[in-house]
């Protein structure tokens, strides 16, 4: 019996901590691909690559020598501009037609594709590290935990609440929703549409590139890291309904734990596919996800 | 040319070159395409006809290794089109087909190594198998539609990826090695020996020129048009009386077999199949494919096929960065053209025409 | 012939449609009229299957039709036209004739090829010259006129043969010409359906319909043939004394 509780204690309730924090790190990234969804009505599947970006700013920035938390406020600026570019250059280009949706996933796809392969041009085919700005222990509860990801779980809270009082507590957050809901009666009220739009975009790969950033020293950096992890945010995305931000948030902690605690007992791989497995599971009894409206999709 | 390979030229020459009337024939009985009536329909058959011929005539030109190519390019070019029509006549974007793809292949490379030798075999069990698992898969996917459909395929080829490479039963990361290239008889008229890569080449022709009337036969049915009603307008349909659901299970299940049969085939040409055939790449690939030959037409996958298959052999004698290519491909598509080739050949013998 | 009992329908604190109990009897028009809100379309969306209520029946020809989907529905003999013209725009006309035409036909045949279905395409050429499409029979119908494309939108429901036709504002957008035109071809499709019609043009409700019933927020205000209702000081106070001061 005390065995059993122990092991739940020392065992499981560790783990679990490591998938809510990978979960939060997800989760942003499967907010910045459910907002551009709800507003650009756009499937981003650059996004992994943002994300890869991310990690990949940080670390050349700790390389030449400006350390992490440099890197951390630089960083998803610079994969926000690539982002920014993208939608400006790219999408916005691309003009509303018909097949806006096909067209759009079809245009990231073909960006994703350059972004990588210009990565590996850049950095090398090979792994690289990124430090972690503190090392050591933290204890909690008779609980051994990493500082670095007790410190990853802090700063992704904290942006997760951020965005969330910027969506549903602040005026830009209501023009936000505004427009994801009827983007013409928000331009008729004089809002420059095109900027919110973009903004979005850039708010999206900023989360993103945030988001590899703080997992390139657990994860390290090399260039399929992008698309390993964009197949886990778009099922965190699906789970929680297209363009709902507190589904997106919630999937992403359910996949990541279902992730982490089936790793205990079968091997990574096989736990990998554990999450896509619930993935179908929830479109079988919910093909809108936990709080999404088939109509939105 | 040696002996041998003058004698199978010839004879598959003459072949394709019987294959030719019958398409004719056919073709001139079909009914046109819902777009654009008449114009457009005699406009695709004299495309066909010179993909066809071009296809036929190639492997008179150029050496083994372009013979080679030339199967990979019309194999893929079955998986582009599985994606191809899924797209362009039931409105659903599919980045998975790659798994069917697989399946196809790795049933067909396991048959053919303990099984049977028998061709004819294989395909059997290979329809009947994905035939099952495509239903099943598909009644669960359809209902989703639009954009979830996108990436739960997407997801499901992932997911089938990381079983081949980690399940030791089908060759892990190395794949099944050493399969036989079957003798395939057709009772009473002869033999095609896969070993031959000129037999194998008219082949893999046939096979796929088998899929592409196949598919034009079907759009030309009550079935087809409903199909394209759905993809006009999937709102109105239930209200005309159908329910959308069996149409495009269907309309998955049968691209879901296109795919499978070139699968099926793939393994056959280099006598291995490895689980780089269900990765991403693998779906880039094809993607590009179908895009750069044309999303709503059906020659268009195929002739996609060739040009990726060939550019992508240069590319990489030139450079390694031949996915930048590809991506800038894309994009360039994409922005430009989305129509593809076939696009830009129908609207230039369209103004040709009325001068 | 066919009949609404209770019907009710919220969509969260916003009550729809409350209570709500039709009779439309066979080769009758039905209209219902009222304010923008009062629920029409959502009565629409309800009977034809787009919606699921949450309490009540409805009936058609003693079969309980509530809840079933909008391809069974559509089967049975309930045809629905759209407010938002719906049609397949890409399509030509005649073959949006064809595809409602070829609905009734069993689907075992539907893999044969296309020229063997002589009877939906037969039918659908007579739609076409009923309808007064018949010089743009192979035209596209998104270039049709939008006078054209409502008229197209009937069409495709009576192509199904209903029983009971479903009409959302067909007027919709029309010129005063085509208006009429629209007036005469109801009482014409009356001789074969039974009809349903939701309208704001009243002159129009007045003229054709045999029974006019007023919502207003999601109830029936009022219920009786056209002389009644336009008498009724209900109604007027509610819906109609604001339409005679817009026109």
């Amino acid at each position: 019996m005390a065995n059993w509780v122990g092991y739940l204690h020392l065992v499981v309730v560790p783990q679990a901590i490591d998938g809510l924090i990978i979960g939060l790190a997800l989760a942003l990234v499967a907010l910045g691909l459910t907002m551009i969804f709800g507003l650009l009505g756009v499937i981003n599947l650059a996004h992994g690559e943002l994300y890869m970006l991310g990690a990949y700013a940080a670390f050349s920035l700790t390389a030449v020598g400006i350390g992490f938390w440099g890197a951390l406020f630089v960083a998803p600026l610079i994969v926000g501009a690539v982002g920014g570019a993208l939608e400006r250059f790219g999408l916005r280009r691309l003009g509303a037609r018909h097949d806006y949706a096909i067209l759009s996933i079809l245009l990231t796809f073909g960006a994703s594709l350059i972004l990588r392969d210009l990565v590996q041009f850049a950095w090398g085919p090979e792994t690289h590290q990124v430090e972690a700005p503190i090392a050591g222990i933290v204890r909690a509860a008779g609980m051994i935990l990493p500082a670095y990801r007790m410190l990853i779980l802090g700063i992704a809270a904290l942006l997760i609440v951020g965005t969330w009082l910027l969506l549903y507590r602040s005026p830009l957050g209501a023009v936000l929703r505004a427009a994801a809901y009827d983007r013409q009666m928000v331009a008729s009220l004089g809002i420059p549409v095109s900027a919110v739009l973009t903004g979005t975009f850039v708010f999206g790969s900023l989360l993103a590139g945030t988001s590899g950033v703080l997992l390139s020293p657990i994860y390290a950096v090399f260039p399929t890291m992008g698309h390993d992890f964009m197949l886990l945010a778009f099922a965190a995305v699906i789970v929680g309904g297209m363009g709902s931000v507190s589904g997106a948030v919630l999937a992403s902690i359910l996949l990541a734990e279902v992730q982490s605690i089936a790793s205990l007992w079968i091997s990574p791989v096989w736990a990998e596919s554990m999450v896509f497995v619930v993935m179908f599971l929830v479109l079988v009894f919910r093909p809108q996800g936990l709080y999404g409206r088939l109509g939105a999709a | 040319m040696t002996k041998l390979a003058q004698n199978v030229v010839v004879k598959g020459v003459i072949r394709a070159g019987g294959l030719l009337p019958s398409a004719l024939c056919r073709a001139r009985k079909m009914l046109s395409m819902p777009r654009g009536g008449l114009q457009a329909a005699s406009l695709t058959r004299i495309m066909g006809l010179i993909a066809v011929a071009a296809a036929v005539v190639l492997p008179l030109l150029v050496g083994q290794f372009y013979i080679r190519l030339g199967i990979e390019a019309l194999l893929l070019g079955g998986l582009a089109l599985s994606t191809g029509i899924l797209l362009g006549f039931v409105g659903l974007l599919s980045l998975g087909q790659v798994a069917y793809f697989g399946v196809g292949a790795y049933i067909s490379a396991l048959l053919f190594l303990q099984a049977t030798g028998s061709f004819w075999l294989v395909l059997a069990a290979v329809v009947i198998c994905v035939s099952a698992l495509a239903a099943v898969i598909g009644a669960i996917v359809i209902r989703t539609r639009g954009v979830y459909f996108a990436l739960i395929s997407l997801a499901f080829s992932e997911v089938l990826h990381k079983i081949a490479f980690n399940t030791v039963a089908l060759g892990g990361s190395d794949g099944i090695l050493g399969i036989p290239a079957p003798r395939i008889g057709f009772a009473g008229i002869g033999q095609i020996d896969l070993r031959d890569d000129g037999q194998f080449y008219y082949f893999a022709l046939g096979v796929i020129v088998v899929i592409y009337f196949a598919i034009r036969r079907i759009l030309a049915t009550p079935f087809g048009s409903v199909l394209s009603a759905i993809r006009d307008n999937p709102e109105r349909v239930p209200y005309l009386g159908y329910n959308p659901f069996w149409f495009r299970l269907l309309a998955y299940v049968a691209a879901a077999q296109v795919a499978a049969v070139s699968g099926m085939v793939f393994p056959l040409l280099r006598g291995y199949v490895s689980p780089d055939l269900l990765s991403f790449e693998t779906t880039t690939r094809s993607l590009a494919m179908a895009l750069v030959g044309g999303l709503s037409s059906v020659l268009g996958p195929l002739v996609g096929g060739g040009v990726i298959t060939f550019m992508d052999s240069l590319v990489s004698s030139l450079t390694e960065r031949h996915l930048l290519v590809l991506g800038l491909i894309f994009v360039i598509f994409v922005m430009t053209c989305p129509d593809g080739l076939i696009g830009i050949a129908a609207r230039r013998l369209t103004r040709r025409e009325r001068k | 012939m066919f009949r609404v009992v209770a019907l009710s329908k919220s969509f969260g604190a916003l009550q729809a449609v409350q209570d709500l109990y039709l009779d439309v009897p066979a080769n009758s028009v039905t209209s219902i009229i009222g304010p923008n809100g009062a629920g029409k379309s959502t009565v629409f969306n309800l009977i034809s299957g787009a919606l699921t209520p949450d309490s009540g029946a409805i009936m058609f020809q003693d079969l309980d039709i509530t809840g079933y989907p909008p391809y069974v529905i559509n089967r049975l003999g309930v045809a629905r036209s759209f407010q938002i013209t719906n049609i397949f725009f890409g399509l030509t006309v005649l073959e949006n004739l064809r595809l409602a035409t070829q609905s009734s036909e069993p689907r075992r045949q539907f893999l044969r090829p296309l020229r063997r279905f002589r009877r939906p395409q037969q039918r659908a050429s007579q739609l076409v010259a009923e309808f007064g499409l018949a010089d743009r029979a192979e035209e596209i119908a998104g270039n049709l006129s939008h006078g054209d494309q409502r008229r197209l939108e009937i069409a495709i429901c009576m192509a199904s043969a209903p029983i009971l036709l479903l009409l959302d504002e067909p007027t919709q957008g029309m010129s005063p010409t085509e208006t009429m035109e629209t007036d005469e071809l109801i009482k014409s499709l009356k001789r074969q359906v039974a009809i349903l019609l939701i309208e704001h043009d009243i002159d129009l409700v007045m003229g054709v319909s045999d029974n006019v019933i007023v919502m207003h927020q999601g109830r029936k205000l009022a219920e009786g043939p056209p002389d009644e209702i336009r008498r009724n000081a209900t109604v007027q106070d509610a819906y109609l004394g604001r339409a005679d001061a817009d026109t």
